[in-house]
């Protein structure tokens, strides 16, 4: 009987423990990514949770296995479930989160986007790293600087279903249309998830088009293929290789030169800034139009028409200053 | 037994032939689809497939199946990936791919022949434990930006072929004569005609059903060394589609899913064919989003028309309780 | 011939307590309606497609169904390129059934007409269906589902989701009913248990494998309007992995592989099991890599153990 009383105490204490650990009040902020394992999401949860250090707020770092809309879905919902205060998601497509934005605001969870954009989802805002169209021009108008006006380029993107890839891949086309008339663009192709794929096919691209000057991997994970595929089929110096890729994936492209730039933004600083707009929601407070958030050195802009909370310019890396950056 | 020869040749000839015309098609839709360089991109990027496919051959053949393959490669690259980074010599790391593939197969042949399950839900449960352990191992990240030693090491060349080529000759040699000249082969397809038979002919069938898991993991590890040698990044869906691509150029190349058949050139055909395709679709400008479709319509014609020509053994293939027995694992 | 009530249920059982009770204790806050809300909800669409790989393989003749994950992303897209084309939104439920009992019907009579083995031909049309599906749209998802479908698809009664009990539920229960108490039933386990006898007695062994294909399929079309319905828009890879989680789950259910074995409502359970397993890891935190692991390894022992009361049983 003793030890069976000692057993009941102590699984009271435990449950009590655990209950009032459930409902403790510290501010909890959550970022979906796309996929789990990706260098480029990690560096977002890595911002995300030195913000949430310096704020004092609690950061949940979850995200689907694959690209499936409902796998995201699932985990936002269980996310609002848990009464996690907001929840950021870089959204697959829209369908990842229109069905749960009326389940959210019910139970008083606010719901935004960052990396990837839903616009018409009712979501309460979307942390952008760089306009859509800011990304497709950049790409663009760096290539041209390198390869002319006159050149052919391809282009290797991911998963055809993911809707950020393909916003800034029709910015890219919309923007050689409107300023360099004579830039032959070639269709997208896809490649997956994997770099295998994203090499055979940046491979093939160069074999159809022995005239192609330019090759750009869209998704993070194409990157590795397209510097890859430049560098075994020899043509270093004859293809220019470019991406959204970050400077660590890109470095030994850039050095070897298969790589001639890369355009990204910080992605560290972005989930750092998705983690600050968290608390913002949270908290309620007006975000002004320019401001510059606490243990950031530049300010970041915000559109409350579109909801749009802007980090800044996209940056380019090249061979040269790719070493001052760590991420 | 010439029948049963010739039955083959028509399925490895129909397969080549096939490569024919569709590179004849090819070449005059783009004309850079037969120079020497494209068909060595054709020849690269059926090396992993080529390897997984011989292993997939003999599991086939002895009525089982493996769909965790591509889960084997990418644990295997993991490992060699890590080795490289260690500053191990890249010929050791490159070994290591085939060891690792090796553990691995006999981890897969416990579950399925000890566990007495059946290998296709066997290997469906490894599949999800083995993609955990890629994440585990990876620490939630890539493998990429490797030491290019072992890439270095695949350009070397002897007689004028890319080292790749002469082993997977090597490997498929090997896979010929064993099959072919052991008792290993023998009892590999008396097992996939009737395990029940085989055993109660005196076979050692848990012998050879393990050995055969065995060799195709370390078939996929070998899979892996290449792959850490061409591609150089290692990221969590290593590997996904390839468990299916397998089964589906084993298929087209003439080996019975049912068991006892097995064709190893009719594989080497089909994976090459597959590839063909995949390249010179492109190269025609078909959208890449199409060559799934191709790959699923082309084992549907090849396999469709030869049932409706009547060249299948039609009763072999109505299912008998054993039969059934067999055909869905190993029982 | 009564099919066996296998002591996978009872083992299902089991785990559906232990996880029960693991979230009662590490997380009191997760057991609560709106869960079982999330759970139901998500889980329709899967039990929908692990109900029609169910029928499949209990029919036998190494019956499986790869292509359940094409059958509903194409479904989906070509009922709303349908509607796009200007057929009225109204049709979008019977474009979805008709679609996907279509797409069914090819993979029987693949395997029925053609002789081809299941495995071989849901393989061929899964990657038809699923690359189509993906190459027509260019990968977009395709918006304008039809308004009157969208409180349906989100709503819910009771805290039971609307096309859980609407849609998933009904046809559980006819399945059941189908399979339990009438003499498709009876022929359908015969033929899973030895087909060879099945067609000595006269049972039309390719007719009702016909039909298991076109039921499959169907039910991947409802799966697939449960999709439309639920998410407002069309997703060309929506049936993505839904080939093997399918199959975990009818394992997990206690249909045999090689047919004959098994009953529906254990595949519903295992649905529910799963379902909950992953929401609760997801309360509880867990990386959802582990979900992957944990499902295999799951599966190998339950099979493990099936194996030990089979060889018990019958020694």
């Amino acid at each position: 009987m003793h030890t069976h009383s000692k057993v009941a105490l102590l699984t009271a204490a435990l449950l009590a423990v655990s209950s009032t650990l459930a409902l403790a009040a510290d501010k909890k902020v959550a970022f979906v990514p796309q996929i789990i394992g990706i260098p480029y999401f990690d560096a977002m949860k890595a911002g995300g949770e030195e913000a949430a250090a310096k704020f004092g707020l609690d950061f949940i770092y979850q995200g689907p296995v694959d690209t499936n809309p409902v796998d995201q879905m699932q985990i936002v919902q269980n996310l609002i479930d848990q009464g996690v205060n907001a929840v950021a998601v870089s959204v697959l497509d829209a369908s990842s989160i229109a069905p749960v934005v009326e389940a959210a605001k019910a139970k008083h969870v606010t719901l935004f986007t960052s990396d990837s954009d839903a616009p018409k989802s009712g979501r309460a805002l979307y942390v952008a790293q760089a306009t859509d169209e800011g990304l497709g021009n950049a790409i663009i108008d760096e290539m041209v600087r390198r390869v002319g006006e006159y050149a052919k380029i391809g282009i290797v993107s991911g998963e055809a279903t993911a809707s950020n890839l393909n916003a800034w891949i029709g910015f890219m086309q919309a923007r050689a249309k409107a300023k360099y008339p004579k830039l032959k663009l070639l269709e997208p192709q896809y490649a997956g998830g994997t770099a295998q794929r994203a090499a055979q096919i940046a491979t093939d691209l160069m074999t159809a088009n022995p005239d192609l000057k330019g090759l750009i991997g869209v998704a993070s994970t194409t990157c590795p293929g397209v510097g890859q595929a430049i560098e075994t089929a020899g043509k270093i110096g004859k293809v220019i290789g470019t991406g959204y890729c970050s400077p660590n994936t890109a470095r030994a492209y850039l050095k070897s030169g298969s790589f001639g730039y890369s355009v990204l933004w910080d992605p560290k600083e972005l989930g750092y800034l998705t983690v600050w707009a968290g608390e913002q929601l949270i908290d309620g407070k007006e975000i002004p139009a320019t401001t510059t958030p606490e243990g950031m050195n530049h300010p970041v802009t915000y559109d409350a028409q579109t909801g749009v909370l802007l980090l800044g310019e996209p940056a380019v890396f090249t061979a040269q200053n790719v070493d001052n950056y760590k991420f | 037994m010439r029948a049963f020869l010739q039955r083959f040749c028509e399925r490895e000839a129909l397969l080549a032939l096939g490569c024919i015309v569709s590179g004849l098609v090819f070449s005059i839709r783009s004309p850079y689809f037969a120079t020497p360089d494209n068909l060595l991109t054709i020849a690269r990027n059926s090396t992993e497939l080529l390897l997984i496919g011989l292993g997939m051959t003999l599991l086939l053949g002895i009525g089982g199946i493996d769909v965790s393959v591509g889960s084997v490669l990418g644990l295997a690259a993991i490992g060699i990936g890590r080795l490289l980074e260690a500053g191990i010599t890249p010929a050791l790391a490159a070994l290591a791919g085939p060891v690792a593939g090796l553990a691995l197969g006999g981890v897969t042949a416990s579950v399925v022949i000890f566990g007495r399950i059946p290998a296709i839900v066997a290997t469906l449960g490894l599949l999800g434990v083995y993609r955990a352990g890629i994440f585990l191992a990876l620490g939630g990240s890539w493998l990429s930006g490797l030491p290019v030693g072992l890439t270095n090491l695949l350009a070397v060349r002897f007689f004028g072929l890319p080292v790749s080529v002469l082993v997977i000759a090597l490997a498929y040699g090997a896979v010929f004569v064993a099959v072919r000249f052991t008792p290993f082969g023998a009892h590999l397809l008396a097992i996939g005609n009737s395990e029940a038979k085989a055993r109660l002919a005196g076979i050692g069938v848990r012998r050879t059903q393990v050995a055969a898991f065995v060799i195709s993991g370390a078939l996929c590890g070998l899979a892996a060394s290449f792959y850490v040698a061409t591609y150089g990044n290692v990221e969590m869906t290593i590997g996904a589609t390839l468990a299916l691509e397998a089964v589906a150029a084993v298929v087209l190349g003439g080996t019975a899913v049912t068991g006892g058949r097995i064709s190893l050139l009719g594989t080497a055909f089909g994976v090459i064919l597959l590839r063909l395709l995949q390249n010179g679709l492109l190269l025609a400008g078909v959208p890449s989003l199409w060559q799934p479709v191709v790959t699923g319509l082309l084992l549907l014609l090849v396999l469709g028309a030869e049932a409706l020509s009547g060249r299948l053994p039609l009763g072999r293939l109505r299912p008998s309780a054993l039969g059934v027995a067999r055909r869905a694992g190993l029982r | 011939m009564t099919p066996r009530v296998s002591p996978i249920l009872a083992i299902l059982g089991l785990m559906w307590v232990v996880v029960v009770a693991g979230l009662a204790v590490l997380k009191p806050g997760a057991l609560a309606l709106s869960t079982v809300t999330a759970v139901l909800q998500f889980s329709t669409i899967l039990a929908l497609v692990a109900l029609g790989q169910a029928l499949v393989i209990v029919c036998g003749g190494a019956g499986i169904d790869i292509s359940v994950g094409g059958m509903v992303s194409l479904a989906v897209v070509l009922a709303m390129l349908l509607v796009k084309a200007g057929l009225p939104g109204a049709l979008l439920p019977v474009l979805c059934l008709a679609l996907g009992l279509a797409l069914g019907l090819v993979n029987g009579f693949l395997v029925t007409r053609l002789r081809l083995l299941p495995l071989i031909a849901t393989l061929g049309t899964f990657y038809v269906y699923s690359g189509t599906a993906v190459a027509l749209t260019g990968g977009a998802a395709q918006a304008g589902v039809p308004d009157f479908l969208l409180p349906w698809g989100r709503g819910a009664v009771g805290g039971l989701p609307l096309p859980f009990l609407t849609l998933a539920l009904p046809l559980f229960v006819a399945a059941g009913v189908l399979l339990h108490a009438t003499s498709w039933g009876r022929w359908i386990y015969g033929m899973g248990f030895n087909e060879r006898s099945a067609r000595l007695v006269g049972i039309p062994v390719d007719r009702v494998r016909l039909a298991a294909y076109g039921a499959s399929g169907a039910l991947a079309g409802c799966a697939a309007l449960v999709s439309l319905a639920w998410l407002g828009g069309g997703r060309p890879n929506i049936g993505q992995n839904l080939e093997l989680t399918s199959l975990t789950a009818a394992m997990l259910g206690g249909i045999g592989i090689f047919g004959g074995r098994g009953g529906v409502f254990g595949v519903l359970a295992a649905v529910l099991l799963l379902v909950t397993l992953q929401t609760g890891l997801l309360q509880l935190n867990v990386n959802t890599v582990w979900q992957v692991g944990i499902v295999g390894t799951i599966l190998v022992i339950v099979l493990l153990v099936d194996n030990l009361a089979l060889v018990r049983r019958t020694s």
